[in-house]
């Protein structure tokens, strides 16, 4: 098949930088082929994806050096925009990369560019409207009043209209509640399309995925080929990378540590007929119980609002207990995040009342935490010495950064700052993580993941908002569901979680673990 | 109703308002303008009354400072009062701090009727399509209007941070000393926002210089422009009316 993309020793260089941000890459992509980009967190995956269509070095400053060539044309030949004919991309952050006012106007904006007539226009946003299943009421509405996971799907919408030849996407399914993932990896990797994706969350794509290619901690490739050969021949050492596999993968080698050799299989599904009656999947699927401490914080009959907005969440009545994580679930504009503000106390309630202490909370955007110009100031500005902060900072593995100022961090590496300031002393018994695993590769979620189990072994009371059903599973106690403006239920994690109708009518997917569930429940 | 005129006319008319407001010193024609962009506001487009008496507040402090100099240092600005005094149109009768003052809320009500009754995605577009406005310049100020309420959001989670680690509840209005300090964060996120927003819009297609069509063009009906000539003709026996008496 004819090539989409060629990247010959293609590599990209920051200024002032010390190394390469990725690189020297070796790669093609045919037209029709669906290809999933992994590597760690900072390996320079999205800065590949934005040298494709020229955009490094034309509007980032950087050096790229090799040769890349789109449809058997040097990139260089045209400008970035010109590109956009062929090349549609999907960008992380849908929030800040949308240009029309209303959902009609963005949809039709890359089809203006190209000065197309305004009749085929209207067909293509009508068309894409409906494929991405946005009511044709939204044609007209603004875009600042959607949530961060409707604009996602705005921007899909986008993607879908412009009817790219190849079209680039980098972690397109970050916010997005599992029903929207699901339908998102459908529309995208239809069969046929030519797609470059990049993607933590394996899930909902990896059926649809005909080839995965993966790039090492220091940008460099590290594997490529069919999904099933890749994950089973290179498991163990994407695993020691920190780099996500399939959920089967991860549980493959987590029984190899027991001594027992399962077959290599992508889904979990396939793995149950393998598993022997002794193999032990609590510990590496299930939050380790702890002991319950007394009632810190409680919500009575509350109904929640942010400031200035109108309630969203109504009679709401929960309490949390020292030791114990609370996991907070919902589809996209639940309410979700006015709960956690709430639950902290950082905003009272309209209604009702909170009985606690005044709690704190890991915004979903770290850097709103930070107020100083380095990792170690944070933390002297919370009223630590000197060694204690840097003691702090090599608990969290921050020690090499120490001097950095925050802004300049990872993602990883910024949410960890923000959970170490938060959690460096005792002054909030009462903590509400937002979406903390976001962005973050497997290294980085199972280290949140470790740091959340510890502090609730310290006594905290902990409360954590995510997507991630798999996620919630292996660090929660018990699990809220929010929906229509309310708690939809609450109970004991794992109960909750297996309640796949109930999860499915909210919008959102039972774990990737269900099938081990079953068969741990089987076993007794 | 007024929400469906075509922006430019509307934006000609009300501009040519606003210019005969500030050169008609006369009080009864600058109550007569505030009293007329109200009634339509209030009667026609059903905009609650105080809401209009809210958007006028800035409008009256500043127009209070002409009222007060006017009244209090009536000796130290006698120049600039005389200047304006002897302006076209000029009644003889009334306080010119007074007429200031009315003047200031007349046109303050007549851009109220403007902005409160155009959808600025259509006016932007309208600027694009019919007076060439750059595209490039066209979808920045779209995207000034998608980052006010994104800032808005910003601010207050950092509000929130901030209440956090004083040990305090949210204030539901900052002082002016935390509004300060967020200055600088909220403008290294605004200019961070801008610059992702720029590339997402190269690599959509947007480029100077470069033809582009429209999918919604708003035609200038002679609807629109009956109802220019209306207010234009409204305007006309209006001054000439108050010019005879």
């Amino acid at each position: 098949m004819p090539e989409a993309l060629s990247c010959e020793g293609v590599a990209v260089r920051y200024p002032f930088a010390a190394r390469d941000a990725v690189g020297p890459l070796t790669l093609q992509v045919a037209q029709g082929e669906r290809v999933l980009l992994l590597g760690p967190s900072g390996c320079g995956k999205s800065t590949l994806l934005h040298s494709l269509t020229g955009l490094i070095p034309h509007a980032i400053p950087a050096d790229r050096r090799g040769a890349l060539h789109l449809f058997g044309q040097a990139v260089e030949s045209r400008s970035p925009a010109d590109w956009a004919d062929r090349v549609a991309i999907l960008f992380q952050d849908a929030d800040q990369t949308l240009a029309g006012l209303t959902v009609s106007d963005e949809i039709a904006f890359a089809l203006e560019n190209r000065a197309m007539p305004p009749a085929e226009i209207t067909l293509r946003v009508t068309r894409a409207m409906s494929q991405a299943g946005l009511p044709e009421s939204w044609s007209e509405r603004r875009i600042s009043t959607l949530s961060g996971g409707q604009k996602q799907l705005v921007a899909l919408a986008s993607v879908l209209a412009q009817g790219a030849d190849l079209v680039v996407a980098d972690e397109p399914t970050a916010c997005l509640a599992p029903a929207a993932a699901r339908m998102l990896a459908d529309l995208l990797l239809a069969p046929g399309q030519t797609v470059l994706i990049v993607d933590h969350r394996l899930g909902p794509i990896l059926d649809r995925i005909d080839r995965v290619i993966v790039l090492g901690r220091e940008g460099q490739l590290l594997a490529d080929g069919p999904p099933a050969q890749v994950f089973a021949t290179h498991g163990p050492t994407l695993a020691a990378q920190g780099i996500w596999t399939p959920l089967a993968v991860r549980v493959r080698l987590e029984l190899a540590t027991q001594g027992i050799n399962v077959p290599p299989v992508l889904q979990v599904a396939d793995l149950v007929p393998h598993l022997p009656p002794d193999a032990d999947l609590g510990p590496m699927l299930l939050a380790a119980p702890l002991p319950p401490g007394p009632v810190v914080v409680c919500l009575h009959d509350a109904a929640c609002a942010p400031p200035f907005g109108p309630k969203v969440l109504r009679d709401i009545s929960m309490h949390l207990r020292g030791g114990e994580v609370l996991g907070i679930l919902g589809p996209n504009g639940a309410g979700k995040s006015t709960l956690a503000a709430c639950l902290a106390g950082l905003i009272p309630p309209r209604e009702g009342r909170r009985d606690g202490p005044p709690g704190a909370i890991a915004f979903q955007n770290p850097e709103a935490h930070f107020t100083t110009d380095s990792a170690l100031a944070e933390l002297a500005a919370s009223g630590m010495t000197p060694p204690q902060a840097a003691e702090v900072l090599g608990d969290w593995g921050l020690s090499h950064v120490a001097q950095q100022h925050p802004f300049t961090l990872s993602t990883g590496q910024k949410r960890r700052l923000a959970l170490a300031l938060l959690t460096a002393t005792d002054r909030w018994p009462v903590l509400v993580l937002d979406e903390p695993t976001a962005g973050l590769d497997h290294a980085g979620t199972l280290f949140i993941a470790r740091h959340i189990r510890r502090l609730a072994a310290r006594g905290k009371a902990l409360a954590v908002i995510t997507h991630d059903a798999d996620f919630a599973l292996s660090v929660c106690d018990k699990i809220a569901v929010l929906a229509d403006g309310t708690i939809r239920t609450d109970g004991p994690a794992r109960q909750v979680l297996c309640d796949t109708a109930l999860l499915q009518a909210v919008g959102l997917a039972p774990p990737e673990a269900t099938p081990l569930l079953d068969w741990m429940e089987r076993k007794g | 109703m007024i929400g469906r005129l075509h922006p430019l006319p509307k934006l000609a008319l009300c501009l040519i308002w606003i210019g005969a407001s500030v050169l008609v010193f006369d009080l009864r024609f600058q109550l007569l303008t505030l009293a007329l962009a109200l009634a339509l506001l209030w009667a026609v487009e059903r905009v609650p009354l105080w809401k209009l008496l809210a958007l006028m507040i800035p409008f009256a402090l500043f127009g209070f400072g002409f009222l007060t100099t006017s009244v209090l240092f009536n000796q130290e600005s006698g120049f600039a009062l005389q200047m304006a005094h002897e302006q076209g149109a000029a009644s003889p009768d009334f306080s010119p701090g007074l007429v200031l003052f009315a003047r200031t809320l007349a046109c303050g009500m007549v851009s109220a009727l403007f902005a409160l009754t155009t959808d600025p995605g259509q006016l932007v577009r309208s600027l694009m399509t019919h007076l060439r406005l750059p595209a490039p310049v066209g979808f920045a100020l779209m995207q000034a209007m998608h980052l006010v309420p994104d800032l808005g959001r910003e601010m207050q989670t950092m509000r929130m941070a901030r209440a956090m680690q004083q040990r305090r509840p949210m204030r539901r209005i900052p002082r002016p000393g935390e509004v300060m300090a967020l200055t600088i964060p909220l403008l290294a996120f605004a200019i961070r926002r801008a610059s992702r927003a720029a590339i997402a819009m190269e690599a959509k297609g947007l480029r100077p210089h470069h033809p582009r069509s429209q999918m919604k063009t708003t035609p200038i009906r002679a609807g629109d422009t009956a109802v220019l000539g209306f207010g234009l003709a409204i305007l006309a026996t209006l001054i000439t009316l108050l010019d005879q008496t």
